[in-house]
């Protein structure tokens, strides 16, 4: 742990280097000013970076800068901001004390030293800054496996909207939910129109960068809470509406199709139009004992198909009423 | 700040901590110094240097272990402030007493 000292008075820096030194603190720093001490810390202006200190001991009479405007100083600086500092004071009396933490000292120590006193608060302060870095590194860590942990498991890495696995947990999730409350749940299975000719002409990044178009234009236009925008498959969406009948789901379809339509991506390789377009299959299902979210998913696939085969950029609609 | 004739060549004893022996002749040195720095001090009125000098002391004093010294410097310190030459002449009078007379067991 590197311990910067700051102090005018030789005499004074050389005692406690020796204090600090026999205890086992032997990466020092010692200056005989504030303005030494900003050096060190890289307070100046940019130039070559400098190492981190672990801690300051600040005396607190000084000439030209004292040890309280130090400190208000080096507490404003935000990368230096943690850094614990010990004030080394003659000067007990309240008001004096009052200022310094008030400034941001974490602690003082009276002058003439007792060395046992020191050593235990320097002890403390060290402690206290390692617990903190060790925190922050914790937290750095949990927070960068968080979103990992999110992106694999739930968001679909190019698109960044829900996953098939993620769907696949909404789905069996609202059709039980189905089950309990006696409400319908509809699903819209969406496929670009000719998406194999706009990766093969317009290369691949250019197909990447059309699957994030239309993935954020459904996923925009899915807003309730409750319903769901996810990525099927390749060039394959689908849309989850818990508590919704044929009819409206039917018509968001419907507008979803719109939507994509009038985002006019030129597609000149569409054998439908000359922008990208998507065909949509809608079903809906009551859940019951009977039947299965698999055959909800049949069915949006079977209306997605007839949708195709009839001249694509449409919205197809399951006759099937399942229940 | 009794400091009779009677006492004034009493011995101060001071054992030394073996951890920092090392530099207690460098600061008795340094003391004397400070001694005559400060009586050159006195004859411009120069209050500020005797100032530093005694709140140096006065800090560091019984940190080498020199309890006294600490003392002197708070008195030192205070007369500096008062800009009062007499008291200054006197508490620098009592420290190059003490530093003569002490004695040091290592």
């Amino acid at each position: 742990m590197k311990i910067l000292l700051v102090d005018d008075s030789e005499t004074a820096r050389v005692l406690l280097e020796r204090f600090l030194i026999q205890a086992g603190y032997t990466d020092l720093e010692k200056v005989d000013s504030a303005a030494e001490a900003f050096d060190k810390l890289g307070m100046n202006g940019p130039s070559a970076p400098v190492p981190k200190m672990d801690m300051i001991m600040l005396d607190v009479v000084m000439p030209e800068m004292d040890g309280i405007e130090a400190c208000q100083r080096i507490k404003a600086v935000e990368s230096l901001r943690d850094i614990p500092i010990i004030m080394v004071t003659g000067k007990t009396d309240d008001e004096s004390l009052q200022r310094a933490f008030d400034m941001g000292a974490i602690d003082y120590i009276t002058k003439p030293l007792n060395k046992v006193e020191l050593l235990a608060r320097v002890r403390s302060a060290l402690k206290l800054k390692q617990e903190m870095d060790d925190r922050k590194e914790a937290t750095r860590k949990l927070e960068a496996a968080n979103h990992q942990l999110q992106l694999l498991s739930l968001l679909d890495g190019l698109t960044g909207i829900a996953n098939r696995r993620n769907f696949d947990e909404t789905l069996d999730k609202e059709w039980r939910r189905g089950l309990r409350d006696g409400h319908p749940l509809s699903l819209i299975l969406g496929d670009i129109d000719c998406f194999k000719a706009y990766n093969d002409n317009y290369g691949h990044q250019a197909g990447d960068e059309c699957l994030k178009l239309v993935a954020q234009t459904i996923a925009g236009m899915v807003k309730r809470p409750g319903d769901l925008a996810a990525r099927y498959g390749g060039e394959e969406f689908v849309v989850v509406l818990p508590e919704t009948g044929m009819k409206n789901a039917a018509l968001l379809a419907e507008e979803l199709r719109e939507k994509v339509e009038s985002r006019n991506l030129p597609h000149a390789f569409s054998k439908v139009s000359e922008v990208v377009t998507l065909s949509l299959g809608v079903a809906s299902a009551l859940p019951s004992r009977e039947c299965t979210p698999a055959n909800l998913i049949e069915a949006a696939d079977q209306a997605l198909y007839q949708a195709k085969h009839s001249g694509r950029n449409r919205v197809g609609a399951s006759p099937e009423k399942i229940e | 700040m009794e400091d009779t004739d009677s006492k004034q060549n009493e011995r101060h004893v001071v054992r030394a901590d073996p951890e920092i022996a090392d530099l207690i002749p460098d600061f008795l040195e340094m003391r004397q110094e400070d001694v005559k720095t400060i009586l050159d001090a006195l004859e411009k009125n120069d209050f500020k240097t005797i100032h530093i000098l005694a709140h140096s002391m006065k800090g560091s004093g019984g940190g080498y272990g020199f309890d006294r010294i600490s003392v002197i410097g708070n008195f030192l310190e205070d007369a500096a402030e008062n800009k009062d030459p007499e008291e200054c002449l006197r508490v620098v009078n009592v420290l190059a007493n003490y530093l003569a007379n002490v004695k040091v067991i290592y």
